[in-house]
Protein backbone atom coordinates (compact mmCIF):
# COMPACT_ATOMS: atom_id res chain seq x y z
CA UNK A 1 0.00 0.00 0.00
CA UNK A 2 1.42 3.55 -1.15
CA UNK A 3 0.92 6.22 1.22
CA UNK A 4 1.69 9.92 1.09
CA UNK A 5 0.99 10.27 5.23
CA UNK A 6 3.48 11.11 7.43
CA UNK A 7 4.86 8.93 10.25
CA UNK A 8 2.92 11.02 13.48
CA UNK A 9 5.12 8.43 15.80
CA UNK A 10 8.26 6.93 15.63
CA UNK A 11 9.33 4.25 17.62
CA UNK A 12 12.84 2.93 17.33
CA UNK A 13 14.94 0.20 18.67
CA UNK A 14 12.81 0.97 22.09
CA UNK A 15 13.87 -0.70 25.16
CA UNK A 16 12.29 -0.69 28.51
CA UNK A 17 13.00 -1.70 32.00
CA UNK A 18 11.60 -2.43 35.27
CA UNK A 19 15.32 -2.69 37.66
CA UNK A 20 16.07 -5.70 35.81
CA UNK A 21 13.32 -6.86 34.07
CA UNK A 22 13.28 -6.17 30.59
CA UNK A 23 9.91 -5.71 29.52
CA UNK A 24 10.22 -4.29 26.05
CA UNK A 25 13.64 -5.60 24.24
CA UNK A 26 13.71 -3.76 21.12
CA UNK A 27 10.38 -2.62 19.66
CA UNK A 28 10.41 -0.50 16.02
CA UNK A 29 7.24 1.13 14.56
CA UNK A 30 5.88 3.91 12.87
CA UNK A 31 2.06 5.48 13.60
CA UNK A 32 1.06 7.15 10.57
CA UNK A 33 -1.47 10.43 10.70
CA UNK A 34 -5.10 9.71 10.69
CA UNK A 35 -4.65 6.06 11.72
CA UNK A 36 -5.75 3.66 14.33
CA UNK A 37 -2.93 1.39 15.07
CA UNK A 38 -3.53 -1.54 17.13
CA UNK A 39 -1.26 -3.03 19.75
CA UNK A 40 -1.88 -6.15 20.49
CA UNK A 41 -0.54 -8.61 22.64
CA UNK A 42 -0.97 -11.34 25.72
CA UNK A 43 -0.85 -9.50 29.25
CA UNK A 44 2.83 -9.02 29.72
CA UNK A 45 3.73 -8.81 26.43
CA UNK A 46 4.94 -5.27 26.74
CA UNK A 47 1.82 -3.01 25.30
CA UNK A 48 1.52 -0.92 28.41
CA UNK A 49 4.86 -0.18 28.72
CA UNK A 50 5.45 0.50 25.24
CA UNK A 51 2.32 3.05 25.43
CA UNK A 52 3.50 4.68 28.85
CA UNK A 53 6.73 5.55 26.70
CA UNK A 54 5.07 6.94 24.07
CA UNK A 55 2.43 8.92 26.10
CA UNK A 56 5.55 10.25 28.15
CA UNK A 57 5.38 8.61 31.50
CA UNK A 58 8.30 7.08 31.19
CA UNK A 59 11.95 7.20 29.89
CA UNK A 60 12.58 4.80 27.30
CA UNK A 61 15.68 2.31 28.91
CA UNK A 62 17.21 2.84 24.86
CA UNK A 63 15.95 3.73 21.76
CA UNK A 64 14.29 6.81 20.67
CA UNK A 65 10.54 7.33 20.70
CA UNK A 66 9.35 10.51 18.61
CA UNK A 67 5.33 11.63 18.72
CA UNK A 68 4.94 14.57 16.62
CA UNK A 69 8.52 14.87 16.15
CA UNK A 70 9.21 15.35 19.88
CA UNK A 71 10.20 13.62 22.96
CA UNK A 72 7.46 12.73 24.88
CA UNK A 73 9.35 12.33 28.07
CA UNK A 74 11.78 15.35 27.57
CA UNK A 75 9.35 17.60 26.46
CA UNK A 76 6.06 16.52 27.85
CA UNK A 77 4.68 19.65 28.18
CA UNK A 78 4.81 20.48 24.38
CA UNK A 79 2.81 17.05 23.85
CA UNK A 80 0.30 17.76 26.26
CA UNK A 81 -2.43 20.03 24.78
CA UNK A 82 -1.93 17.90 21.57
CA UNK A 83 -2.42 14.59 22.89
CA UNK A 84 -5.22 12.35 24.57
CA UNK A 85 -4.59 10.03 26.86
CA UNK A 86 -6.89 7.39 28.43
CA UNK A 87 -4.76 5.19 30.87
CA UNK A 88 -5.20 1.09 31.80
CA UNK A 89 -6.82 2.12 34.97
CA UNK A 90 -9.16 5.48 35.22
CA UNK A 91 -7.69 7.36 38.12
CA UNK A 92 -10.53 9.03 39.71
CA UNK A 93 -10.30 10.02 42.51
CA UNK A 94 -13.67 8.25 44.00
CA UNK A 95 -15.26 11.19 45.63
CA UNK A 96 -15.60 14.31 43.24
CA UNK A 97 -18.69 14.02 40.89
CA UNK A 98 -18.32 13.29 37.01
CA UNK A 99 -19.56 17.17 36.44
CA UNK A 100 -16.25 18.25 38.43
CA UNK A 101 -13.87 16.10 37.00
CA UNK A 102 -14.86 17.17 33.72
CA UNK A 103 -14.19 20.66 34.89
CA UNK A 104 -11.14 19.73 36.76
CA UNK A 105 -9.60 18.14 33.65
CA UNK A 106 -10.69 21.18 31.03
CA UNK A 107 -7.85 23.27 33.09
CA UNK A 108 -5.14 20.38 33.89
CA UNK A 109 -5.20 19.09 30.49
CA UNK A 110 -4.34 22.59 28.79
CA UNK A 111 -7.84 21.34 26.75
CA UNK A 112 -11.32 23.20 26.99
CA UNK A 113 -13.55 21.60 28.85
CA UNK A 114 -17.38 21.36 27.55
CA UNK A 115 -19.96 19.43 29.45
CA UNK A 116 -21.01 18.03 25.96
CA UNK A 117 -18.77 15.33 26.13
CA UNK A 118 -20.90 13.90 28.94
CA UNK A 119 -23.85 13.61 26.87
CA UNK A 120 -21.78 12.37 23.97
CA UNK A 121 -20.79 9.24 26.02
CA UNK A 122 -24.32 9.04 27.36
CA UNK A 123 -23.48 10.40 30.93
CA UNK A 124 -25.20 13.60 30.82
CA UNK A 125 -27.90 11.95 33.88
CA UNK A 126 -24.57 10.85 35.98
CA UNK A 127 -23.15 14.32 35.90
CA UNK A 128 -23.55 15.19 39.82
CA UNK A 129 -22.70 11.64 40.84
CA UNK A 130 -19.46 10.68 42.79
CA UNK A 131 -17.15 8.30 40.59
CA UNK A 132 -17.07 5.91 43.53
CA UNK A 133 -21.04 5.67 42.30
CA UNK A 134 -20.65 4.98 38.77
CA UNK A 135 -20.49 1.84 37.60
CA UNK A 136 -17.55 0.20 36.02
CA UNK A 137 -18.87 1.16 32.39
CA UNK A 138 -19.62 5.00 33.23
CA UNK A 139 -16.70 5.35 34.76
CA UNK A 140 -14.74 4.24 31.36
CA UNK A 141 -16.86 5.81 29.45
CA UNK A 142 -16.28 9.20 31.32
CA UNK A 143 -12.40 8.28 30.95
CA UNK A 144 -13.22 8.30 27.29
CA UNK A 145 -14.62 11.50 27.37
CA UNK A 146 -11.83 13.30 29.27
CA UNK A 147 -9.32 11.51 26.71
CA UNK A 148 -10.99 13.08 23.92
CA UNK A 149 -11.96 16.64 25.51
CA UNK A 150 -10.62 19.39 23.15
CA UNK A 151 -10.43 16.64 20.08
CA UNK A 152 -6.49 16.28 20.49
CA UNK A 153 -4.37 15.27 17.44
CA UNK A 154 -3.36 12.17 18.86
CA UNK A 155 -5.21 9.46 21.24
CA UNK A 156 -3.89 7.02 23.05
CA UNK A 157 -6.26 4.57 24.10
CA UNK A 158 -5.01 1.70 26.58
CA UNK A 159 -7.93 -1.06 26.80
CA UNK A 160 -10.86 1.27 26.77
CA UNK A 161 -13.24 -1.24 26.34
CA UNK A 162 -11.95 -3.97 28.88
CA UNK A 163 -15.14 -4.94 30.97
CA UNK A 164 -17.86 -2.86 29.04
CA UNK A 165 -21.08 -4.28 28.25
CA UNK A 166 -21.69 -4.88 24.40
CA UNK A 167 -23.74 -1.37 24.36
CA UNK A 168 -20.71 0.80 25.46
CA UNK A 169 -18.95 -1.28 23.86
CA UNK A 170 -20.84 0.01 20.73
CA UNK A 171 -20.49 3.40 21.77
CA UNK A 172 -16.90 3.95 22.48
CA UNK A 173 -16.31 2.66 19.12
CA UNK A 174 -18.90 4.96 17.37
CA UNK A 175 -16.88 7.94 19.46
CA UNK A 176 -13.46 6.07 18.19
CA UNK A 177 -15.12 6.43 14.52
CA UNK A 178 -15.88 9.62 14.67
CA UNK A 179 -12.06 11.35 16.02
CA UNK A 180 -10.92 9.07 12.97
CA UNK A 181 -13.45 10.51 10.71
CA UNK A 182 -11.73 14.04 12.10
CA UNK A 183 -8.53 12.89 11.28
CA UNK A 184 -7.65 11.97 15.10
CA UNK A 185 -4.31 9.81 15.09
CA UNK A 186 -5.56 6.40 17.50
CA UNK A 187 -2.92 4.48 19.44
CA UNK A 188 -4.84 1.38 20.71
CA UNK A 189 -4.37 -1.64 22.67
CA UNK A 190 -6.82 -3.93 23.08
CA UNK A 191 -7.58 -7.95 24.29
CA UNK A 192 -10.64 -8.05 22.01
CA UNK A 193 -9.41 -9.10 18.26
CA UNK A 194 -12.62 -8.37 16.84
CA UNK A 195 -12.16 -4.75 17.75
CA UNK A 196 -8.82 -4.62 16.82
CA UNK A 197 -10.24 -6.13 13.56
CA UNK A 198 -12.81 -3.75 13.06
CA UNK A 199 -11.03 -0.64 13.88
CA UNK A 200 -7.12 -0.91 13.68
CA UNK A 201 -5.45 0.00 9.60
CA UNK A 202 -2.76 -1.28 10.82
CA UNK A 203 -1.45 -2.83 13.79
CA UNK A 204 1.62 -4.66 15.56
CA UNK A 205 1.13 -7.48 17.70
CA UNK A 206 3.82 -8.12 20.73
CA UNK A 207 4.82 -10.90 21.91
CA UNK A 208 6.92 -11.09 25.12
CA UNK A 209 8.84 -8.09 24.24
CA UNK A 210 8.97 -7.63 20.78
CA UNK A 211 6.74 -7.41 17.94
CA UNK A 212 6.37 -10.92 16.49
CA UNK A 213 3.60 -9.77 13.75
CA UNK A 214 3.04 -6.39 12.30
CA UNK A 215 1.44 -4.54 8.88
CA UNK A 216 -1.33 -3.15 7.60
CA UNK A 217 -4.63 -5.20 9.00
CA UNK A 218 -5.06 -6.33 5.58
CA UNK A 219 -1.57 -7.77 4.70
CA UNK A 220 -1.24 -9.31 7.64
CA UNK A 221 -4.30 -11.28 7.51
CA UNK A 222 -3.71 -12.48 3.87
CA UNK A 223 -0.50 -13.47 5.29
CA UNK A 224 -1.86 -16.44 7.15
CA UNK A 225 -3.39 -19.19 5.87
CA UNK A 226 -7.33 -19.12 4.86
CA UNK A 227 -9.01 -23.08 6.16
CA UNK A 228 -11.73 -24.81 4.69
CA UNK A 229 -12.96 -27.78 6.98
CA UNK A 230 -15.65 -30.33 6.74
CA UNK A 231 -16.73 -34.07 7.94
CA UNK A 232 -15.84 -36.51 5.60
CA UNK A 233 -18.74 -39.24 4.93
CA UNK A 234 -17.45 -42.26 7.33
CA UNK A 235 -16.15 -44.48 4.83
CA UNK A 236 -13.78 -42.63 3.12
CA UNK A 237 -9.83 -41.22 4.46
CA UNK A 238 -8.12 -38.36 3.57
CA UNK A 239 -6.34 -40.01 1.13
CA UNK A 240 -9.28 -40.09 -1.49
CA UNK A 241 -9.11 -36.47 -1.40
CA UNK A 242 -7.73 -34.86 -4.96
CA UNK A 243 -4.46 -32.61 -4.73
CA UNK A 244 -4.89 -29.36 -2.93
CA UNK A 245 -3.03 -26.22 -2.20
CA UNK A 246 -2.76 -26.82 1.28
CA UNK A 247 -2.20 -28.64 3.90
CA UNK A 248 -4.60 -31.42 5.03
CA UNK A 249 -5.13 -32.77 8.97
CA UNK A 250 -7.48 -35.56 9.74
CA UNK A 251 -8.52 -35.11 12.81
CA UNK A 252 -9.29 -37.47 15.21
CA UNK A 253 -13.07 -36.15 15.39
CA UNK A 254 -13.50 -37.03 12.05
CA UNK A 255 -13.53 -33.12 10.78
CA UNK A 256 -11.08 -32.72 8.15
CA UNK A 257 -8.85 -29.35 7.88
CA UNK A 258 -7.29 -27.40 5.07
CA UNK A 259 -4.50 -24.79 5.69
CA UNK A 260 -4.40 -22.93 2.80
CA UNK A 261 -3.11 -19.73 1.02
CA UNK A 262 -5.69 -19.98 -2.18
CA UNK A 263 -8.91 -20.62 -0.64
CA UNK A 264 -11.11 -20.08 -3.67
CA UNK A 265 -8.81 -22.62 -6.27
CA UNK A 266 -8.69 -25.45 -3.26
CA UNK A 267 -12.79 -24.89 -2.50
CA UNK A 268 -13.26 -25.25 -6.36
CA UNK A 269 -11.62 -28.43 -6.24
CA UNK A 270 -12.90 -29.82 -3.46
CA UNK A 271 -16.53 -28.99 -3.82
CA UNK A 272 -16.02 -30.51 -7.79
CA UNK A 273 -14.48 -33.38 -6.35
CA UNK A 274 -17.42 -33.95 -4.28
CA UNK A 275 -19.81 -33.44 -6.70
CA UNK A 276 -18.36 -35.95 -9.30
CA UNK A 277 -17.87 -38.43 -6.45
CA UNK A 278 -21.62 -38.13 -5.54
CA UNK A 279 -20.42 -37.01 -1.88
CA UNK A 280 -21.86 -35.14 0.90
CA UNK A 281 -19.47 -33.04 2.72
CA UNK A 282 -20.89 -32.33 5.91
CA UNK A 283 -21.17 -29.17 7.73
CA UNK A 284 -18.48 -27.15 5.13
CA UNK A 285 -16.72 -23.92 6.12
CA UNK A 286 -14.16 -21.64 4.90
CA UNK A 287 -12.63 -18.70 5.99
CA UNK A 288 -10.11 -16.33 5.58
CA UNK A 289 -7.54 -15.71 8.33
CA UNK A 290 -8.71 -13.43 11.14
CA UNK A 291 -6.48 -11.71 13.76
CA UNK A 292 -7.37 -14.46 16.66
CA UNK A 293 -5.15 -17.17 14.03
CA UNK A 294 -2.44 -14.47 13.43
CA UNK A 295 -2.42 -13.62 17.29
CA UNK A 296 -2.20 -17.35 17.81
CA UNK A 297 0.19 -17.92 15.27
CA UNK A 298 2.61 -14.98 16.80
CA UNK A 299 2.03 -16.62 20.60
CA UNK A 300 3.21 -19.83 19.62
CA UNK A 301 6.27 -18.23 18.14
CA UNK A 302 5.98 -18.73 14.55
CA UNK A 303 7.28 -15.48 12.85
CA UNK A 304 4.62 -13.98 10.41
CA UNK A 305 6.04 -10.29 8.93
CA UNK A 306 3.18 -8.69 6.38
CA UNK A 307 5.39 -5.95 4.66
CA UNK B 1 -4.27 25.24 36.88
CA UNK B 2 -2.61 25.29 40.90
CA UNK B 3 -5.95 26.78 42.23
CA UNK B 4 -8.18 24.10 40.10
CA UNK B 5 -6.05 21.49 41.36
CA UNK B 6 -6.51 22.84 44.95
CA UNK B 7 -10.27 23.02 44.70
CA UNK B 8 -10.68 19.38 43.98
CA UNK B 9 -7.86 18.42 46.54
CA UNK B 10 -9.83 20.46 49.68
CA UNK B 11 -13.47 18.62 48.39
CA UNK B 12 -11.66 15.39 48.15
CA UNK B 13 -10.03 16.05 52.07
CA UNK B 14 -13.45 17.21 53.43
CA UNK B 15 -15.55 14.73 51.60
CA UNK B 16 -13.46 12.18 52.93
CA UNK B 17 -15.02 11.68 56.77
CA UNK B 18 -11.77 10.11 58.09
CA UNK B 19 -9.32 12.81 56.65
CA UNK B 20 -11.61 15.76 57.41
CA UNK B 21 -12.08 14.66 61.00
CA UNK B 22 -7.74 14.32 61.56
CA UNK B 23 -7.17 17.22 59.64
CA UNK B 24 -9.85 19.69 60.95
CA UNK B 25 -11.91 17.96 63.98
CA UNK B 26 -8.70 16.26 65.80
CA UNK B 27 -6.16 19.40 65.98
CA UNK B 28 -9.29 21.98 66.68
CA UNK B 29 -10.58 19.62 69.88
CA UNK B 30 -6.98 18.93 71.19
CA UNK B 31 -6.01 22.51 70.68
CA UNK B 32 -9.13 23.73 72.22
CA UNK B 33 -8.79 20.78 75.49
CA UNK B 34 -4.57 22.65 76.12
CA UNK B 35 -6.22 25.74 76.49
CA UNK B 36 -8.56 25.10 78.68
CA UNK B 37 -7.76 22.50 81.16
CA UNK B 38 -3.53 23.25 81.21
CA UNK B 39 -2.30 25.85 83.40
CA UNK B 40 -1.24 28.90 81.20
CA UNK B 41 0.49 30.74 84.56
CA UNK B 42 4.04 31.31 84.31
CA UNK B 43 4.84 30.93 81.12
CA UNK B 44 2.72 27.77 80.93
CA UNK B 45 1.65 29.53 78.05
CA UNK B 46 4.58 28.87 75.49
CA UNK B 47 3.94 25.18 76.39
CA UNK B 48 0.27 25.00 75.07
CA UNK B 49 0.66 27.32 72.16
CA UNK B 50 3.73 24.80 71.10
CA UNK B 51 1.58 21.92 71.41
CA UNK B 52 -1.58 23.46 69.58
CA UNK B 53 1.11 24.54 66.74
CA UNK B 54 2.74 21.06 66.42
CA UNK B 55 -0.61 19.65 66.25
CA UNK B 56 -1.86 21.61 63.39
CA UNK B 57 1.33 21.72 61.48
CA UNK B 58 1.51 17.26 62.71
CA UNK B 59 -2.21 16.21 61.93
CA UNK B 60 -3.50 19.23 59.83
CA UNK B 61 -0.60 19.02 57.36
CA UNK B 62 2.45 16.88 58.00
CA UNK B 63 -0.31 13.36 58.59
CA UNK B 64 -2.94 14.78 56.23
CA UNK B 65 0.08 15.61 53.18
CA UNK B 66 1.30 12.26 53.54
CA UNK B 67 -2.36 10.49 53.24
CA UNK B 68 -3.60 12.45 50.60
CA UNK B 69 -1.06 11.95 48.17
CA UNK B 70 -0.29 7.99 49.19
CA UNK B 71 -4.21 7.86 48.65
CA UNK B 72 -4.11 9.66 45.36
CA UNK B 73 -0.96 7.69 44.23
CA UNK B 74 -3.37 4.37 45.07
CA UNK B 75 -6.59 5.81 42.91
CA UNK B 76 -3.69 6.52 40.29
CA UNK B 77 -4.97 9.70 40.73
CA UNK B 78 -1.47 10.65 40.29
CA UNK B 79 -0.48 9.06 37.39
CA UNK B 80 -3.73 10.67 35.62
CA UNK B 81 -2.85 13.99 36.26
CA UNK B 82 1.00 13.66 34.81
CA UNK B 83 -0.89 12.57 31.50
CA UNK B 84 -2.42 16.20 31.51
CA UNK B 85 -0.82 19.70 30.90
CA UNK B 86 0.46 20.30 34.42
CA UNK B 87 3.71 19.86 35.57
CA UNK B 88 4.98 18.30 38.51
CA UNK B 89 5.74 20.64 40.65
CA UNK B 90 2.53 22.21 39.76
CA UNK B 91 0.38 18.75 40.23
CA UNK B 92 1.93 19.00 43.80
CA UNK B 93 1.92 22.86 44.47
CA UNK B 94 -2.07 22.26 43.80
CA UNK B 95 -2.47 19.51 46.30
CA UNK B 96 -0.25 20.66 48.90
CA UNK B 97 -1.52 24.16 48.84
CA UNK B 98 -5.29 23.84 50.34
CA UNK B 99 -3.74 21.51 53.33
CA UNK B 100 -0.75 24.68 53.66
CA UNK B 101 -4.03 27.33 54.11
CA UNK B 102 -6.11 24.66 56.26
CA UNK B 103 -3.02 24.18 58.87
CA UNK B 104 -2.09 27.89 58.97
CA UNK B 105 -6.23 28.84 59.49
CA UNK B 106 -6.39 25.93 62.12
CA UNK B 107 -3.30 27.43 63.61
CA UNK B 108 -4.17 30.98 63.57
CA UNK B 109 -7.73 29.85 65.20
CA UNK B 110 -5.93 28.58 68.14
CA UNK B 111 -3.93 30.87 68.85
CA UNK B 112 -6.90 33.08 68.91
CA UNK B 113 -8.68 30.75 71.20
CA UNK B 114 -5.51 30.61 73.71
CA UNK B 115 -5.58 34.45 73.59
CA UNK B 116 -9.01 34.84 74.44
CA UNK B 117 -8.66 32.08 77.40
CA UNK B 118 -6.12 34.28 78.69
CA UNK B 119 -2.89 33.94 76.69
CA UNK B 120 -0.77 36.91 76.12
CA UNK B 121 0.02 38.40 72.71
CA UNK B 122 3.34 37.62 71.89
CA UNK B 123 5.86 40.17 72.55
CA UNK B 124 7.80 38.81 68.48
CA UNK B 125 5.19 38.33 66.22
CA UNK B 126 7.87 38.29 63.57
CA UNK B 127 9.49 35.12 65.12
CA UNK B 128 5.98 33.47 65.41
CA UNK B 129 4.94 34.03 61.28
CA UNK B 130 8.34 32.78 60.90
CA UNK B 131 7.94 29.57 63.37
CA UNK B 132 4.32 29.52 61.35
CA UNK B 133 6.17 29.14 57.42
CA UNK B 134 8.98 27.08 58.81
CA UNK B 135 6.86 24.65 60.68
CA UNK B 136 4.43 24.67 57.16
CA UNK B 137 7.10 24.05 55.11
CA UNK B 138 8.55 21.24 57.45
CA UNK B 139 5.32 19.50 58.02
CA UNK B 140 4.95 19.66 53.82
CA UNK B 141 8.12 18.12 52.56
CA UNK B 142 8.30 15.62 55.59
CA UNK B 143 4.29 15.04 54.27
CA UNK B 144 5.84 14.44 50.21
CA UNK B 145 8.89 12.05 51.29
CA UNK B 146 6.58 9.92 54.21
CA UNK B 147 4.04 9.44 51.46
CA UNK B 148 6.72 7.99 48.95
CA UNK B 149 7.51 5.15 51.87
CA UNK B 150 3.72 4.70 52.30
CA UNK B 151 2.22 1.81 50.67
CA UNK B 152 -1.30 2.60 51.45
CA UNK B 153 -3.57 5.73 52.89
CA UNK B 154 -4.15 3.17 55.72
CA UNK B 155 -0.58 2.40 56.60
CA UNK B 156 -0.18 6.54 56.88
CA UNK B 157 -1.56 6.02 60.36
CA UNK B 158 1.77 4.00 61.53
CA UNK B 159 4.62 5.59 58.46
CA UNK B 160 3.96 9.14 59.90
CA UNK B 161 3.82 8.52 63.71
CA UNK B 162 8.01 8.62 64.27
CA UNK B 163 8.72 12.09 62.62
CA UNK B 164 5.10 13.14 64.06
CA UNK B 165 6.11 12.21 67.61
CA UNK B 166 10.12 13.72 67.28
CA UNK B 167 8.15 17.06 65.94
CA UNK B 168 6.15 17.40 69.23
CA UNK B 169 8.92 16.10 72.03
CA UNK B 170 11.69 18.19 69.55
CA UNK B 171 8.62 21.22 70.19
CA UNK B 172 8.20 20.43 74.22
CA UNK B 173 11.70 19.91 75.23
CA UNK B 174 12.82 22.97 72.98
CA UNK B 175 10.28 25.18 75.04
CA UNK B 176 11.73 24.86 78.54
CA UNK B 177 14.45 27.57 78.80
CA UNK B 178 17.68 26.67 76.75
CA UNK B 179 18.04 23.20 76.95
CA UNK B 180 21.23 20.76 75.62
CA UNK B 181 21.98 22.04 72.14
CA UNK B 182 21.48 18.92 70.78
CA UNK B 183 17.59 18.85 70.94
CA UNK B 184 17.71 21.35 67.65
CA UNK B 185 18.78 17.66 66.10
CA UNK B 186 14.90 17.06 66.61
CA UNK B 187 12.29 18.26 64.05
CA UNK B 188 10.26 20.65 66.00
CA UNK B 189 12.41 21.99 68.54
CA UNK B 190 14.02 24.93 65.79
CA UNK B 191 10.06 26.12 65.83
CA UNK B 192 9.57 25.67 69.87
CA UNK B 193 12.78 27.54 70.19
CA UNK B 194 11.58 30.58 67.91
CA UNK B 195 7.75 30.02 69.48
CA UNK B 196 9.32 30.12 72.73
CA UNK B 197 11.24 33.66 71.94
CA UNK B 198 8.56 34.84 70.25
CA UNK B 199 6.52 35.43 73.40
CA UNK B 200 9.52 36.71 75.65
CA UNK B 201 11.64 33.80 76.25
CA UNK B 202 15.12 33.27 75.37
CA UNK B 203 16.53 35.00 72.04
CA UNK B 204 20.43 33.75 72.23
CA UNK B 205 19.37 29.96 69.76
CA UNK B 206 17.16 32.05 67.31
CA UNK B 207 19.91 32.11 64.78
CA UNK B 208 20.56 28.37 65.49
CA UNK B 209 16.72 27.33 65.43
CA UNK B 210 16.53 29.00 62.17
CA UNK B 211 19.32 27.37 60.60
CA UNK B 212 17.79 23.57 62.15
CA UNK B 213 14.17 24.19 60.51
CA UNK B 214 15.96 25.12 57.09
CA UNK B 215 18.38 22.20 57.78
CA UNK B 216 15.09 19.83 58.13
CA UNK B 217 13.12 21.75 55.08
CA UNK B 218 16.48 20.93 53.28
CA UNK B 219 16.16 17.29 54.21
CA UNK B 220 12.98 16.22 53.49
CA UNK B 221 13.13 17.68 50.40
CA UNK B 222 15.93 16.00 48.94
CA UNK B 223 14.28 12.60 50.52
CA UNK B 224 11.35 13.56 48.90
CA UNK B 225 13.22 13.81 45.71
CA UNK B 226 14.93 10.77 46.45
CA UNK B 227 11.69 8.92 47.60
CA UNK B 228 8.66 10.12 46.18
CA UNK B 229 6.68 8.30 43.54
CA UNK B 230 3.66 8.88 41.15
CA UNK B 231 2.70 5.45 40.42
CA UNK B 232 2.60 2.26 42.47
CA UNK B 233 4.13 0.26 39.86
CA UNK B 234 7.08 2.49 40.58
Amino acid sequence: MVTMRKPVIEVAGLRCRYGDFEAVRGVDFEVLEGELFALLGTNGAGKTTTMETLEGLRAPFAGTVRVMGVDPWRERAALRARTGIMLQDSGFPADLTAREMVRLWGVTSGRRATEDVLERLDLAHRRDVRIKQLSGGERRRLDLALAVLGRPEVLFLDEPTTGLDPESRQRTWEVVRGLLGDGTTIVLTTHYLEEAESLAHRLAIMHEGVVAVSGALVDVLAAQPARISFDLPGRLDVTALPMLAGDVVHRPSGRVEVRTAELQDDLAVLLGWARREGLRLGRIRANHASLEDVFHSARTGKEVVAA
Amino acid sequence: MIAALGVAELKLLLRNRTAATLAVLMPLAAGMFFAFTMNGEEGGWTVIVTLQLMFSFGFTVYVTVTTALTARRQDLYLKRLRTGAASDVVVLTGILLPVVVLGLAQALVLLGISVAAGAPMPARPDLLALALVGGAAISCAAGVCTSGLTGTAELAQITTAPFFFAMVVGGLISTDGVPDVRVLLLPGSGLGTLIQAAWGGPTERIGLAMLSTAAWIAAATALSVRFFRWDPRG
